[in-house]
């Protein structure tokens, strides 16, 4: 690991620390300005002069292109992306924002660019992919009023979609809860309106407002913990919480705060009971909106999680265990089971996706669990900190490849929707026969979503599981190589998770393979027996979906590296 | 080139299938008729190519290599190669005398399955889907890693999936769901037990193949040779009760796929439903699977945990034998019939296990063997009345053998294989582990009411046999009644691919039948190995072993 190096903001080094970021700031300005160049005019007051101003007026053929902002969002965003990998291909350096009182701001590591990896990546999917959503004919002046309207608010949707990512990127350089909070913020305000975007839909409108309101109020228990934990100890740092809440952490105040401000995280990750929002969000918003919830948004909560609990409310190193260990557990075992039993039921494809998304937030919040447990006994915990990363390795390639196969099958409805709707299975009737190479992409990514070999979804599902037996079960093997004795009580008890993921595994394989009969037994809907609608952007992304989720699961060790990497650069205290 | 696993076995069957799939998948419909004729060859070619290397290799073509006097945990033909190093996983491949029989039988029934199943409907995209089949299957038998083992136990799940899905008969949408899922829960609490075992290592002497991040190791061959390690407190390697634990998380992915009685009941609406070839198929080599786990995994990782749960496979082996039996003499359906016939050999294969007699295990390879061979035979003639009567119920006809004496002859040729009739491959694993029953009635003590169930088997499998063959082929002398469902069309015969399909099948039934220790050697010489090199060290010589 590299040296730390410390920088003020705007000062030396703050650009080239912030690389992808600033990349991303100029791209949203491009994309407020770009399309709106034209043959404006401007009139000096009180004469006769009209000083050629480009702005507004009639637009040039080239910014009038309904598809400009798409291209734009899509650029940036993938640019952003790949100068991400190639800052990972160089050799990372950590770079820590500070303030010159020597508070630290935001901090650069591997932990936090890998999670922007996920929401580069997932938004440049989504944004390319929604190039062939809206039907826009001709452009410039030879647009009527309405096509005109509907092609000033594709800027609308991909301003969003920018503001989005740099929120979401915000929160993963965070290292002050307060500004982790307006990186929360403005991700999440982006995603209220980009679910609320299809405003002429009734769905549209009605998940708009459900997911807002629980949203906002999700944000407001999670401000008003904030405002407590400051309280407590005077300061929203990472770092100061973390060393408070050694020493007076059990107290009442600082852990209703800390349970406060993890509701509003869990709403995110649509954890039971904070999901209720998100099957409705998911149903209402177009199909790349909805795959970004469940992927990017998700990871958002995810990390939210991760440096709660794992920075500032610790696991111990005296007793073993963490104070919400219990607690998490039951919450993961809730939120795994309502969501597979849920999901068993629904008839709507994105609901049931939304339904197997708090399913997969149950095995995360499971994984978490087992770090909370890593030294619960000193004799056979072995070394405390491998497991630890080991458990935040599964949890990162997890949430990576998640966006390949989760995003993909929503890029697939994606499709169906543009020809007329995807709200109900039978939508899907006889796409084996419409559209093979689309009906083996979806079979592909409903299998790893239940987490069949060979794909990316069984390597995530398996590292998540030999994360927690290995927590559970520590290093029994060489104690008794050494002359022990063990048994099966001698398990810790979040063996039992494992146990219990591995069977609603088993469970959500009934609804995967639902859709998957659908598509290769049923006949096609009436009226929807043709081909389906072209776009061959959309078509591209769920091939790099495919691609990924095939090629992660049969060679995953470099991205299993780089996760490790990433893992091993979150800075534990404990 | 050494590696004659990796690729030649596994790697080109799928490659070529997914090619194959590849090339078709956007054409239309009146092309892919058009392909589905050379693609039939091209599968039939290569299937047929990996049974002249699997063959090779009995005949030490390949390097002189001898399936017998192989030392237990010990492969032939190995190669290992990084796969994900972080975890310890590698592409390991080797065969022993455990693995080539199935090996081998997989290669020879792939062809067997083209040539039977000839004529079967969009075979431009069934013929690669049974080759895909085929790789998968072998993969499953050379894997010598646990985490590669798994992932092809799965992914023979997809193929067979799809075969019946798309091929199958007219519940087959409700039999290829049960089929995937029952058998997938099993495989995930197995895989959990897997992971359990995987973290059981001991860290504290670095380990040959271990994970950099994990610093255990995945491969097969490492942790069986764990299985004899005993700790300075003379604790074994794994405690008593947690191997228990992980014998039964492992026995039970296993017991579901051979099936045994109670997790059999995914079995017959898989079989009723899918087509022959996937039929052949899943009775000749998929049920083999279970079998092969069981000695590749538990049996020679955990034997206490075998010695402590003799006794109940003894029982699940024995229901398994005289309720497969006993279900099988009310079916009406042939093909279900056969079905539940399967389920009572494979309890034969659960009780040779049980006796943990060298005789018994041996007897149990066998078995897994000449039940490869006969039972996609007994599977092929289901699938002909299917075709060509457009029935299968016993009774709905009488004195087919006037119409199709080749049909009637492959049927009674099979029957009479399947009921065990001496010269036959099936006599000579019945009887065998007949003999090893004895034994432990005689030299250990048990109940002679352990015989019970096998001689009422043996009756009770005649009478099914015998009367459904009476009532379909036989009986109504110059009157013979044929199925209604054929509405008064003349009553054909089987078609030249199917015959010659069935004189194969025939020709390896009477061949392992006369001469059995062509395939019986190696494996009563692994047997041997496995009792001289496991069992008899860890257990010492607890009944003295026939």
């Amino acid at each position: 690991m590299s040296e730390l190096t410390v920088v003020e903001p705007f000062g030396d080094g703050f650009v080239a620390a912030l690389g992808p970021e600033l990349m991303l700031f100029a791209g949203l300005l491009v994309l407020i300005l770009l399309p709106n160049l034209g043959r404006g005019t401007f009139r000096i007051p009180g004469t006769q002069i009209r000083l050629p101003w480009l702005l507004g007026g009639n637009r040039f053929k080239l910014t009038s292109d309904p598809r400009l902002p798409s291209w734009i969002a899509t650029i940036t965003l993938t640019a952003a992306f790949l100068n991400i990998l190639y800052i990972f291909s160089e050799g990372l350096d950590r770079v820590a924002i500070m303030t010159e009182s020597g508070k630290e701001i935001l901090l650069v590591n591997g932990f936090s660019r890998v999670f922007e990896l996920i929401f580069f990546g997932a938004l440049a999917l989504a944004s390319f992919s929604s190039m062939n959503r809206l039907a826009v004919k001709g452009s410039g002046s030879k647009l009527s009023e309405h096509e005109l309207y509907n092609n000033r608010r594709q800027g609308d949707f991909y301003i969003l979609m920018i503001t989005c990512a740099l929120g979401m990127s915000v929160v993963a350089l965070a290292q002050d809860l307060f500004v982790l909070f307006i990186g929360l913020e403005l991700a999440s305000f982006s995603t209220y309106v980009l679910v609320a975007f299809l405003k002429e839909s009734k769905a549209g409108v009605e998940s708009g407002m459900k997911y807002f309101i629980v949203g906002s109020v999700a944000s407001g228990v999670g401000l008003y913990g904030l405002s407590m934990l400051y309280l407590w100890a005077g300061s929203l740092q990472f770092s100061v919480l973390a060393t408070h809440f050694a020493t007076s952490g059990t107290t009442a105040l600082p852990l209703i705060g800390i349970g406060f401000v993890l509701v509003g995280f869990g709403f995110k990750v649509s954890a039971a009971p904070f999901h209720f929002a998100a099957p409705d969000a998911y149903a209402g918003a177009s199909s790349p909106v909805a795959g970004v919830l469940a992927t990017a948004s998700k990871a958002m909560g995810m990390l939210g999680l991760i440096r709660m609990l794992l920075i500032v409310a610790a696991p111990e190193s005296s007793d073993g265990s963490a104070v919400w260990l219990i607690c998490f557990g039951a919450l993961a075992a809730v939120t795994m089971t309502w969501g597979n039993l849920a999901a068993l039921g629904s008839q709507n494809p994105k609901r049931m996706l939304a339904y197997s998304s708090v399913a997969h937030a149950g095995y995360m919040l499971a994984a978490i669990t087992a770090i909370g447990a890593w030294n619960w006994d000193a004799a056979v915990a072995g070394d405390a900190g491998t497991a630890a990363v080991a458990v935040l390795t599964a949890l990162l390639f997890h949430l990576v490849v998640l966006v390949a196969f989760k995003l993909g099958a929503f890029l697939v409805l994606s499709v169906l929707e543009s020809e007329g709707g995807a709200s109900s299975l039978s939508s899907l009737g006889g796409l084996a026969k419409r559209e093979p190479l689309l009906a083996v992409s979806m079979f592909i990514f409903m299998i790893s979503l239940a987490g069949v070999p060979p794909m990316a979804g069984f390597l995530s599902k398996l590292l998540v599981i030999m994360a927690i037996v290995r927590v559970a079960v520590g290093d029994m093997g060489s104690e008794i190589a050494a002359g022990g004795a063990f048994d099966v009580g001698d398990f810790h008890w979040v063996w039992w998770l494992a146990l219990l993921m591995v069977v609603n595994s088993a469970i959500s394989m009934f609804y995967y393979l639902r859709v998957v009969v659908v598509m290769f037994f049923d006949q096609p809907e009436e009226g929807r027996e043709g081909p389906l609608p072209s776009g061959w952007q959309v078509r591209t992304a769920i091939l790099l979906c495919v691609l990924t989720t095939v090629f992660v699961g049969v060679a995953g060790n470099g991205l299993l590296e780089l996760c490790e990497m990433a893992a091993n650069s979150l800075n534990y205290d404990w | 080139m050494d590696d004659w696993i990796s690729l030649p076995l596994v790697g080109f069957p799928l490659i070529a299938s997914v090619v194959l799939l590849a090339f078709v998948s956007n054409a239309n419909q009146a092309t892919r008729d058009r392909l589905a004729s050379p693609i039939r060859m091209v599968c039939l070619v290569f299937s047929s190519l990996l049974l002249v290397v699997t063959t090779g290799m009995f005949f030490q073509y390949f390097g002189n290599v001898s399936w017998e006097g192989i030392s237990f945990n010990s492969y032939e033909f190995d190669h290992r190669y990084l796969w994900i190093e972080a975890l310890g996983i590698h592409w390991a491949v080797g065969m022993d005398a455990l693995s080539f029989p199935m090996v081998w039988l997989t290669t020879f029934l792939l062809p067997v399955t083209i040539i039977a199943t000839w004529n079967e409907k969009n075979g431009a995209t069934y013929f690669p889907i049974v080759l895909a089949m085929g790789g998968a299957l072998i993969g499953v038998f050379v894997s010598l890693d646990l985490f590669m083992f798994y992932v092809f136990w799965e992914l023979t799940l997809i193929p067979m999936f799809f075969l019946i899905l798309m091929w199958g008969g007219k519940d087959r949408r409700y039999a290829s769901q049960k089929f995937f899922i029952y058998t997938f829960t099993a495989s995930v609490i197995m895989l959990l037990g897997l992971i359990t075992l995987y973290f059981f290592q001991d860290t504290s002497n670095p380990m040959i193949h271990a994970g950099t991040m994990t610093g255990r190791t995945f491969d097969i061959q490492t942790i069986t040779s764990h299985a004899l390690v005993e700790n300075s407190n003379g604790n074994w390697y794994l405690g008593a009760n947690i191997q228990k634990v992980l014998f039964v998380m492992l026995m039970l992915g296993f017991l579901v796929k051979l099936p045994a009685v109670p997790f059999h009941t995914w079995l017959p609406d898989a079989h009723v439903q899918a087509p022959t070839g996937g039929s052949m198929l899943l009775a000749g080599v998929m049920l083999k699977m279970g079998a092969y786990g069981m000695f590749r995994l538990p049996l020679s990782l955990f034997p206490h945990a075998l010695q402590y749960f003799q006794l109940t496979l003894m029982i699940i082996g024995m229901i398994s034998l005289v309720w497969g039996a006993i279900v099988c003499l009310g079916q009406t359906n042939l093909k279900k019939m056969v079905a539940y016939s399967s389920v009572s050999h494979m309890g034969v294969i659960v009780i040779g296990i049980a006796t943990m007699q060298p005789m018994g295990w041996a007897a149990a390879l066998f078995m897994m063997f000449a039940h490869g061979v006969i039972s996609p035979m007994l599977f092929a003639v289901c699938g002909a009345f299917k075709h060509h009567y457009h029935s299968m119920e016993i009774g709905a006809m009488r004195g087919m053998a006037k119409h199709s004496p080749w049909l009637a002859t492959s049927m009674m040729f099979a029957w009479m294989a399947s009921l065990g009739l001496p010269l036959l491959a099936g006599f000579v694993a019945e009887l065998m582990v007949l003999i090893a029953l004895w034994y432990m009635i005689a030299a250990e003590g048990w109940s002679v009411l352990w015989m019970v169930g096998p001689a009422l088997v043996l009756a009770i499998t005649a009478a099914y046999y015998l009367w459904s063959m009476q009532r379909t082929i036989f009986e109504g002398g110059d009157e013979t009644q044929p199925p209604a469902s054929l509405h008064g069309e003349p009553v054909p015969d089987i078609t030249d691919s199917e015959k010659l399909a069935m004189i194969i099948l025939a020709v390896f039934t009477i061949l392992f039948g006369v001469m059995p220790w062509i395939a019986l050697d190696m494996m009563n010489d692994w047997t041997v190995q496995i009792f001289e090199g496991l069992i008899l060290p860890i257990l010492g010589n607890f009944n003295g072993g026939a």
